[in-house]
């Protein structure tokens, strides 16, 4: 392998490089095809007050889902204020939302060592016994990943990640749940070139993910995702665009649940975003526009 | 959150079922440790974006008080 013709160098097999952390092995698939889509108005501004600390001021006055029995969506009309602050700096970053109703979201990230970094995500409520809250602990090493999780609810999780050859990395994860007895251990493997992206997951909760990205010219990709829940049945398919143009990003998918989807970012001067977003769910005749504007960095 | 955990555990010592028999020393370890979940998740639920500012503030080059509260 290593010195079929072409003069390609000889694999290192010492020098692998570093894979990407687990829970980010779909990220291509992930940002291409997932956008944050929103039904309503949104308005968010930030403000910098040096390059490490900013303030954000963020409204959004829609309609959010509430998860019912029947057939019909169930859509509540909510308008909420948030505030929030970002500390970032290389070795430690805070970040804090809070919102009209309470709600506190806090996330941490600070480098203890070089390779060991803690992480912290909170959602805070006021209510009794709705709070979450997860440490990880990651370890980078040369070649390799690890993390080990602890949650509320005594949920403990590790996983571990190792590049096997320049290109394809295999990783593995565990977790347990302490209030209800429940273990699972899930495998993942994610294969990258130049160009393209492939990567694959299988849980034993009866979960197996697959997806695939394929950059097909400068400015815009493809991707397409697959995903089987052998608990209940359900198959998933999607297939969706990302193109990034000098002063837009448009995002559009299209699902097997026969939902469309887009989402626009528009850059209309220095700062200054326009979003739109819109989601048609064709079977469930479920319709949602949303519009938006995003000020500062 | 852990203090499900832990209330269980209280509530288990409480019926006096094994009253006898769970030590003194880690229930009384199970109470304080629930009381200083409690504590810690209040404290972290008003003081965290507090922190954050105060954090900002004092980081280099120094913000004006002003620039915090003024919207440009």
């Amino acid at each position: 392998m290593g010195e079929a013709g072409k003069g390609e160098k000889r694999v290192d097999y010492m020098n692998l490089p570093c894979p990407l952390p687990f829970e980010e092995i779909q990220r291509e698939a992930l940002m291409s095809l997932k956008p944050e889509l929103f039904e309503g108005l949104r308005f968010d501004f930030t403000k910098g007050l040096n390059h490490k600390f900013s303030l954000s001021h963020s409204i959004f006055m829609g309609s959010t889902e509430v998860p019912s029995q029947s057939k019909d969506t169930i859509k509540i009309p909510t308008a909420h204020y948030e505030f929030g602050a970002n500390f970032l700096d290389p070795k430690l970053m805070l970040v804090g939302r809070v919102l009209t109703d309470g709600r506190l979201n806090a996330r941490v990230k600070c480098d203890l060592t070089d390779n060991l970094t803690l992480k912290i995500n909170a959602q805070l409520t006021n209510e009794p016994h709705f709070s979450q809250g997860m440490f990880n602990f990651d370890y980078k090493g040369s070649d390799y990943r690890t993390q080990f999780q602890i949650g509320n609810n005594a949920f403990y999780g590790a996983n571990y990640i190792q590049s096997v050859t320049p290109h394809l990395s295999l990783g593995s994860e565990v977790f347990w749940l302490g209030h209800q007895r429940k273990s699972g251990i899930g495998f993942a493997a994610r294969y990258n070139k130049d160009k393209m992206v492939a990567t694959g997951q299988i849980a034993s909760t009866g979960i197996v993910a697959l997806s695939y990205v394929q950059k097909v010219t400068e400015q815009g990709s493809l991707a397409s995702d697959f995903m089987y829940n052998h608990m209940t049945g359900d198959v998933t398919s999607s297939f969706g665009y990302d193109y990034i143009f000098r002063q837009c990003r448009l995002r559009g998918k299209i699902d097997s649940n026969g939902v469309v989807a887009a989402f626009l970012e528009e850059r209309l001067n220095m700062g200054v975003n326009f979003i739109l977003s819109a989601e048609i769910d064709h079977l469930k005749k479920d319709y949602k526009f949303g519009f938006g504007m995003t000020l500062g960095e | 959150m852990a203090s499900r955990v832990s209330s269980k555990g209280k509530a288990k010592a409480a019926k006096g079922l094994k009253g006898s028999e769970e030590s003194s020393a880690g229930r009384f370890v199970k109470e304080w440790s629930t009381w200083a979940m409690k504590k810690a998740k209040v404290v972290a639920h008003y003081g965290f974006i507090p922190l954050i500012i105060v954090i900002g503030m004092n980081s280099e080059p120094k913000p004006q008080l002003t620039q915090l509260f003024s919207p440009v």
